[in-house]
């Protein structure tokens, strides 16, 4: 575990300082979803998605990439061919363009002009902060930092809790001064149908203090939430599984299958807000997205 | 049932007592955030509060040991029991963390477990899977092939009653004639040097009185400022373990002693003539004066954390286990504490339900964080 911790440091160090993505990705493919849409290319309020939604089933499947990764070393070349083999399958790109199109245009509903800043958006860092390798992180956040002020960002709309709580840290850790809210947060009045059971994004119900925010909009959008206290209480949520993911992906699934028994003990759908815990969760059990479900 | 079948099913069960309890007895959560209080304030002043409990243990009469470390702990118990003597252990993790047992049995003493979860696990040769209920991932049918070897009319369709008097009938012959009780300690009050344990089997109450010698071995962590928050300490404990009101609280304030002649106090009386409090530090001098770690020594081991975390709930005592006592999230901050080992750190999902069941509301998965960062120093 201690070599592949090391690995991945490397890996990930590399890749962001010299590119400002976790692993080498197709970035048509990362933006693909704006282009319908018109969204504006950068500008003062911007949306973040921080690949979270686009490349989730290759976050989930970091192990495996690592030490491919690895060896492409410095090279553009290899890693540009890096880029061309790890990524998500079509069904995955396609679902998460509907999702982060829902996103903006409910979004759009409630703040004009929303930017984006298509291929040169540069990845959080969530990874180094998750996996605690802090001096790291501190050192790339400074470099976003950076990079957004030059961009003339002024404000910034997430869409995913591991992006929030990344920029919640930064703010603590080196004080990343631009506003940011999450997009549950800010969206007006939304409609929606279905009955499922909640499983929390671990980030926004217990360290973003979001999970009454997200149910309530769920909610109030017409959608029916079953509760089991001993399910889905606040202090018992458990995990999908996906933040050890990098380092053990048995265990991560583990963690996903134990939590889907449990949740399907309390309803048969299940309702996530992270799209980790959709790639996690999926394999067994139902599962949708909230921004797939409201709108 | 299957490891994470039965961790499920007892988790919704612990947490479904607790909520029960704290509706029941809303002073609980007074009482805990009182104690967070009065423990922080022992951990910003831990020498101050090690060297009060001290001399008022020896002003009770007993005696009082501060072990800097698990070899240190180690001697001074080793001398104060020395060798061929007849020992009953009350479950303890701080005698788990330096190995005492095993030592005293080195040192040619019969040494026996009490609690019954404990003694599954000593006659099994296994480990403990929870701090509060140490045998949790045993099932009737492999309790009852433990106690079957000394009892051999257990059989895997006893019943857990029958199990329960087998190993009550084979421990009171100990009881009778063991030299030395050794136990740990809830709480130490620095006010009055007393130690407060709870329980509910009644074991500790006799391993505190019975044998003529008792030494409690503690961590210097347990130390709160009064009689009083110690008391508090054993009632959140139990609370928030799940079981309350605790059928036991037992407080011992030096070697037994009597008044009744001419209100006189004089010492020994009925129960131990000698009273030995080993204290031990083992890393936790030097948490108390980390900011990113002295908030793990407030933890009073309810282990209601152990329930909320997901890795535990997968990998049970393949987490942290056998490298220490303290399994779970709070076995992450006490193994680094008392090991310095920072690797177990890795696997924190940082689920984040540790912090929101924790009754003295430790920030963990920061703490565990920090740990994590350290161990990235030495990749």
């Amino acid at each position: 575990m201690k070599k592949q911790e090391g690995l991945i440091r490397s890996v990930l160090y590399k890749n962001l300082m010299e590119d400002y993505t976790p692993f080498p990705l197709d970035k048509k493919l990362a933006v693909k979803w704006a282009a319908g849409l018109n969204v504006p290319r950068g500008g003062r309020v911007i949306i973040y998605t921080s690949y979270m939604y686009q490349m989730a089933s290759v976050f989930k499947s970091y192990e495996k990439y690592v030490p491919t990764l690895g060896s492409l070393g410095k090279s553009r070349i290899l890693a540009s061919i890096g880029s061309r083999f790890i990524k998500p399958s079509d069904e995955d790109v396609e679902r998460s363009m509907k999702i982060l199109q829902n996103i903006y245009r409910m979004v759009s509903r409630v703040k004009a002009d929303v930017g984006y800043l298509y291929e040169e958006e540069p990845y959080s860092g969530s990874l180094l902060y998750e996996l605690g390798f802090l001096d790291e992180f501190k050192e790339y956040g400074r470099k976003v930092l950076q990079f957004f002020r030059e961009k003339g960002v002024e404000e910034i709309i997430t869409v995913d809790p591991h992006t929030t709580n990344t920029l919640a840290n930064l703010k603590k850790y080196i004080n990343f001064d631009i506003p940011f809210r999450n997009y549950i947060s800010m969206i007006g009045t939304v409609k929606g149908s279905g009955k499922f059971v909640m499983h929390d994004s671990c980030l926004y119900s217990r360290f973003l203090d979001m999970y009454d925010t997200v149910r309530d909009k769920a909610k109030s959008a017409g959608i029916e939430l079953v509760e089991d206290p001993t399910v889905t209480g606040k202090g018992v949520g458990f995990c999908c599984g996906g933040p050890v993911g990098p380092l053990n992906d048995e265990l991560s699934n583990n963690i996903a299958r134990a939590r889907a028994a449990a949740l399907k003990s309390v309803y048969e759908n299940v309702l996530v807000a992270c799209p980790l815990c959709y790639v996690n969760l999926e394999p067994y059990c139902n599962v949708r997205d909230l921004a797939e479900v409201i709108d | 049932m299957n490891w994470v079948e039965m961790i499920s099913m007892v988790s919704a069960g612990n947490y479904n007592e607790v909520e029960s309890i704290l509706r029941e007895y809303p002073y609980i959560v007074e009482l805990a955030d009182h104690l967070r209080e009065q423990k922080m304030k022992v951990i910003e002043n831990l020498g101050t509060y090690v060297d009060i409990t001290m001399r008022n243990v020896e002003k009770l009469g007993g005696h009082a040991y501060l072990a800097k470390n698990k070899d240190d702990a180690r001697k001074i118990a080793g001398e104060i029991v020395g060798e061929n003597k007849t020992v009953v252990f009350s479950k303890t993790n701080a005698a788990y963390e330096v190995g005492l047992r095993e030592y005293l049995e080195s040192r040619h003493n019969e040494v026996w477990e009490t609690d019954l979860g404990e003694y599954l696990v000593q006659i099994s040769k296994g480990w403990p899977t929870h701090i509060v209920a140490p045998a949790l991932d045993m099932t009737r049918e492999d309790a009852a092939k433990a106690v079957r070897k000394i009892d051999p009319s257990i059989n895997e369709n006893s019943k857990v009653e029958d199990i329960v008097a087998a190993v009550r009938k084979f421990l009171m012959t100990k009881y009778v004639k063991a030299d030395v009780g050794i136990t740990g300690a809830n709480a130490v009050a620095a006010d009055s040097g007393a130690i407060a344990l709870v329980e509910n089997e009644g074991n500790i109450r006799i391993d505190t009185v019975m044998p003529q010698v008792h030494i409690s071995i503690t961590g210097i962590d347990k130390i709160v400022p009064t009689l009083r928050d110690a008391m508090d300490e054993v009632m959140v404990q139990a609370a928030y373990a799940g079981i309350y009101p605790p059928t036991y609280i037992n407080v011992t304030a030096g070697p037994s002693s009597t008044a009744d002649i001419e209100l006189k106090r004089v010492s020994p009386a009925t129960g131990p003539k000698d009273f030995h409090l080993i204290l031990l530090d083992d890393g936790r001098m030097d948490a108390s004066q980390n900011p990113d770690l002295k908030e793990a020594l407030l933890c009073i081991k309810c282990g209601r954390c152990y329930f909320s975390c997901p890795i535990y709930r997968i990998l049970g005592k393949d987490w942290v286990s056998t490298k220490s006592p303290y399994n779970g999230p709070t076995g992450v901050m006490w193994n680094y504490i008392t090991n310095k080992d920072p690797w177990p750190a890795s696997y924190c999902v940082h689920s984040g339900g540790c912090k929101e069941v924790c009754p003295m509301k430790i920030n963990i998965p920061e703490v565990i964080k920090y740990i994590k960062y350290m161990g990235s120093k030495n990749l």
